[in-house]
């Protein structure tokens, strides 16, 4: 490699030298493309901060409320049904008529030898049983449908941060006082139920229970909220008809982003259907991609029309100045040199564009999160929820560079290209 | 001004030799092809000897200001014939013994840099620059000042072209006759081995004109080797030789007096 010598630094600040000079003398026109850059550079930021907070805010609530990976009581469909078997083509229609749904009642066998596998497994950290199903609870003349989770409290903090989501009495209360039930606060706002108030709980198997409300929760997610009850293990299985019956195991892992990995890994040791926090919430995960495919298409298509400003700035300097070229090549500048002063005013663009774009972006997202507003949707959120992460900072300089780049190198060669004889003799 | 006090200052006295500074062999110049082909120098051959003041007369059209270009490697001759054979003798530019031809664009452009100043008819400074800056400029490509020297050697410069009291004005804001004398100032920036002006009084009133005229003879008296292209008879009888050109052929090579120092 050449070494950089000082008559190199010299040259290199001559053509810094024309290029601020050039960039100087069109202010307005540089301003307003550096605004262009700016304003595209500050959305991106935004609005990623914007999905994102919104995206991890979901991500955080649901997988720390709901647990990282779950067990479910149904076996994963692995072998071919036997009529498909017999029948290999994939396009056959085989139509079986008066088939019976079997009587059979889906259940974890041996959850306790299971749990104790769990808990030595590598990477897993808290194992807690469950039983779930449906129940209707009426208070008074109000009537909900409720998500009913039959918990061990103390295993069950373990696993999910419920423990912390209590706004009103103690999760572990649930152990010390007989049927005690913790609902969440959208749950406790439709039928009206306070702390100590009896609610009485119907399964659809036909179980009754009157329960305390021992507790409230609100873990920010509404689906979560308005629907979902806990109660003891044993009360559950009583209610639900499931005597000592387990039906999911919730697990805790040291990385949630590594669910996948070990929602896989047990599946394969247990048998059974083992769902990740992905795979439970893809439908939310999908959506949120797609929120930001839009996010970088409506910053993209914003950074692209800047780069048109630049272009068209750069040009209109490269076609008033065609004499000047001429004047420069004549006393020795290269065509290298010619394209990096236009290169430089780009650059000098990006860059103060860029950097301001950074800036702003920083101050918008502190002004929003400021913002007094209050939504409830998939999630509860008292202001705009804003989530910063250096990548987006990075994304957006190192775009928003490339591209004003970019957009300077047309017009920076066309400069460069201009023969200073056919310049001197178009002015005779 | 002391023009001559300002040459022994920046360059010391170039002895002068036998070799030729810049020299034109069998130099053809076409612009376009085929039917559109504009044939403007016909195998020029000529040579330039150092601490020369040559001038180069001839009608519009004769082809006077592209040998200009040629010879200071603004541009390179036409190697072929419309026949696409090339010329024998081949059709060449020498600057300081250097064929142009040889030279990638870079290259050129810094013989350019180091060999050669140019004086157009229009000054074109760079209007954003003040005068100081532009005559500046070459002197910071070349890099063989550094910038504060360059800036200091700018101003001499000037203030022997006596323009002491206009260093820091914007080019745009001088009149023609001082802009013409930056413009001159700018060309000579770099000790240049020969100044190439292509009608440097031609965009001037009289009195300007006599002005650039007297610079130039002051700067050949002390030894700077001149080319310069002009219509203007006087002028050009000024010089130490006269060459006469026209539709594209040298026609005429007259010695009118001996150069300084030759």
């Amino acid at each position: 490699m050449r070494e950089i010598t000082p008559s190199d630094a010299l040259t290199s600040t001559m053509r810094w030298f024309i290029s601020i000079r050039y960039f100087l003398s069109h202010k307005r026109q540089s301003l307003v493309c550096i605004a262009g850059v700016t304003i595209s550079v500050m959305m991106f930021i935004t609005m990623s901060a914007m999905m994102d907070g919104f995206t991890d805010k979901f991500i955080i609530e649901t997988v720390e409320s709901t647990g990282h990976i779950t067990i479910h009581d149904e076996p994963r469909e692995r072998e071919t049904r036997i009529l498909q078997r017999v029948y290999a083509d994939p396009n056959a229609l085989l139509v079986v008529e008066g088939v019976k749904p079997r009587d059979k009642v889906e259940k974890i066998k041996n959850p306790s030898g299971l749990l104790a596998t769990l808990r030595r497994m590598r990477g897993i950290t808290g194992v807690a049983p469950m039983v779930t199903g449906d129940a209707i609870a009426t208070y008074g003349t109000k009537t909900l449908n409720l998500s009913i989770m039959g918990v061990e409290p103390s295993q069950q903090v373990a696993v999910t941060t419920i423990g912390d989501k209590m706004i009103e009495g103690d999760f572990s209360r649930l152990k010390t006082t007989a049927d005690g039930l913790i609902i969440g606060r959208g749950v406790s706002d439709i039928l009206g139920a306070k702390i100590g108030d009896s609610v009485t709980l119907s399964s659809s198997t036909g179980g009754h229970a009157s329960a305390k409300v021992v507790g409230i929760f609100a873990t920010g997610v509404t689906p979560v909220d308005y629907a979902r009850a806990y109660m003891l293990l044993n009360d559950a299985q009583t209610l639900l008809d499931r005597k000592n019956i387990v039906n999911e195991i919730v697990l805790r892992t040291d990385d949630y982003t590594r669910a996948e990995a070990y929602a896989a890994q047990i599946e394969a040791i247990c048998g059974y259907r083992t769902e990740s926090w992905q795979e439970s919430n893809a439908n939310f995960l999908k959506i949120f991609r797609i929120q930001t495919i839009i996010t970088y298409f409506i910053t993209g298509a914003l950074l692209v029309v800047a780069a048109f400003g630049v272009l068209n700035i750069l040009i209109m300097a490269v076609l008033e100045r065609v004499n000047d070229i001429a004047i420069l090549k004549s006393f020795g500048l290269s065509r290298n040199d010619i394209t990096l002063i236009y290169v430089f005013q780009g650059l000098v663009i990006g860059l103060i564009g860029s950097l301001l774009g950074v800036g702003l972006g920083k101050l918008a997202i502190e002004g929003l999160r400021r913002l007094p507003i209050q939504m409830e949707g998939l999630v509860k959120v008292e202001g705009l929820l804003m989530s910063e992460h250096l990548s987006s900072y990075v994304t957006a300089f190192v775009a928003s560079m490339l591209v004003v780049l970019l957009a300077a190198v047309y017009p920076a060669r066309r400069a460069a290209r201009y023969d200073p004889v056919e310049v001197i003799r178009g002015a005779h | 001004m002391a023009l001559t006090s300002l040459m022994t200052q920046i360059e010391t006295p170039k002895p002068r030799t036998g070799d030729a500074l810049l020299r034109a062999q069998n130099v053809h110049r076409i612009l376009g092809s085929g039917e559109t082909a504009n044939v403007i120098l016909k195998g020029v051959d000529l040579a330039i000897a150092r601490n020369e003041y040559l001038s180069i007369v001839g009608a519009s059209g004769s082809g006077k200001s592209t040998l200009l270009y040629l010879l200071g490697g603004l541009d390179r001759p036409t190697r072929d014939n419309l026949q696409g054979e090339p010329y024998t003798p081949s059709s060449r530019i020498f600057i300081d013994n250097q064929d142009t031809w040889l030279l990638n664009d870079a290259e050129l452009a810094m013989l350019r840099n180091r060999k050669v100043g140019f004086v157009f008819q229009f000054h074109y400074l760079l209007k954003e620059f003040t005068a100081q800056e532009n005559v500046a400029l070459p002197m910071l490509k070349l890099a063989k000042w550094p910038r504060d020297e360059a800036m200091d050697r700018s101003a001499a410069l000037l203030k022997q072209l006596g323009l002491a009291d206009k260093l820091r004005r914007r080019a745009n804001r001088l009149s023609g006759g001082e802009q013409q004398r930056v413009a001159i100032a700018r060309a000579l920036a770099n000790e240049p081995d020969v100044l190439l002006a292509d009608e440097p009084t031609g965009n001037l009133d009289k009195r300007n004109s006599d002005l650039v005229a007297d610079i130039f003879n002051q700067l050949a008296a002390a030894g700077q080797s001149i080319v310069m292209v002009t219509h203007d008879q006087t002028l050009a009888h000024r010089a130490n030789r006269l060459v006469g050109m026209e539709d594209g052929n040298v026609i005429s090579d007259e010695m009118l007096r001996q150069p300084a120092g030759g």
